[in-house]
């Protein structure tokens, strides 16, 4: 075999090769990634005392929690958009819907329980249903 | 209700970079952990390849994804996840390098005088122990070692990794010309010594 030919095979061989250590190198990693500090932009909310802070990682966790568990329904992104005051304006939601649900009942009940956990969240600085968003992918199609 | 399909069902080992990305930057770490598993293998593989030592490898890899996570939101899509990844993993490379300076355990960035692998390249003891695509494999590394680290980076993003021209030359700030430079010069070291080991 010529040295070309041995480099070509070495090659793929290396391509194909995940170093032994790595398995331990990624569960450290996502340990101190999970603990990792980044900052997240407030969203405002208000209550009988004054107003406060969510970090808006944590209003995503939530809504994303509200999605699933509507039937048929995933949350596949959630956007978050403030405005002046860190006052939250709206809340995208992109779905992804099992084929063959009716998209208008599975869009309203996804804007209702969204609406209705960023009343919990937000009090009466939740920007309500209506301002709520929800673009749905349609999944598992099975054309005749 | 802005309907789109038909789609495609999203579980995030099948959700594109530019998606997971666009979730990580809003603090899903679920998505992060998706690009960990995704890219780690590869930057590891590379990282390894540029520092040859187990714990600056890992230091290496675990701050590449450190700094990612933390500058996520700032990542603006202009070049490849892949090809950002990489970019800041020789960066952190040379960190680590630099930091190792003065261990006598340094990791090794530049091209290494061959006298300094026979012990490294001698897995061969017993053949009994080591397979046949072992060997090639660990004579590969060895030769790598002999290159220099552009032309050493060149080879593993364009041979392994397969980045393109343009992409390399982003990670080593060089241009594609240049590139292809270090490729043609890395490919003529690694055959030569080869056929001189085999």
């Amino acid at each position: 075999m010529s040295a070309e030919e041995d480099l070509a095979r070495a090659t793929g061989l290396l391509r194909a090769h995940t170093d032994s250590s790595w398995a331990g190198v990624r569960e450290a990693l996502l340990q101190r990634a999970a603990a990792a500090f980044r900052p997240s932009a407030p969203v405002r909310g208000r209550h009988a005392l004054g107003d406060f802070f969510v970090a808006a990682d944590v209003v995503v966790a939530q809504l994303r929690a509200a999605v699933d568990a509507v039937p048929a329904a995933t949350a596949v992104r959630i956007v978050c958009t403030t405005g002046e005051a860190d006052v939250l304006e709206q809340v995208v939601v992109e779905l992804s819907v099992r084929f063959g649900e009716s998209l208008q009942e599975v869009a309203a009940t996804v804007r209702e329980a969204v609406g209705a956990r960023l009343g919990d969240l937000l009090g009466p600085l939740s920007p309500g249903v209506a301002a709520v968003r929800a673009d749905l992918h349609v999944t598992d199609v099975d054309l005749p | 209700m802005r309907a789109r399909g038909p789609g495609l069902a999203a579980p995030e080992a099948e959700v594109d970079d530019d998606v997971l990305v666009r979730r990580a930057v809003m603090g899903d770490r679920g998505a992060f952990a998706a690009i960990v598993e995704r890219h780690g293998p590869a930057l590891h593989r590379y990282a390894r390849r540029l520092l040859h030592d187990d714990g600056a490898t890992e230091d290496c890899v675990q701050e590449t994804f450190l700094a990612a996570w933390r500058a996520l939101p700032r990542f603006r899509g202009d070049a490849a996840l892949r090809t950002w990844l990489f970019t800041l993993a020789r960066h952190q490379a040379y960190a680590q390098h630099r930091t190792a300076a003065g261990n006598r355990t340094r990791p090794q960035l530049r091209a290494v005088d061959p006298v300094d692998l026979v012990d490294t390249v001698d897995p061969r003891s017993d053949p009994a122990d080591v397979s046949e695509e072992g060997q090639l494999l660990d004579d590969l590394d060895a030769a790598l070692r002999l290159l220099p680290e552009r032309q050493r980076s060149a080879w593993i993003l364009r041979e392994v990794e397969e980045l393109s021209y343009s992409e390399i030359g982003a990670v080593l700030d060089v241009t594609p010309t240049a590139v292809r430079g270090l490729l043609e010069r890395a490919r003529a070291s690694l055959v030569t010594t080869l056929a001189a080991w085999r």
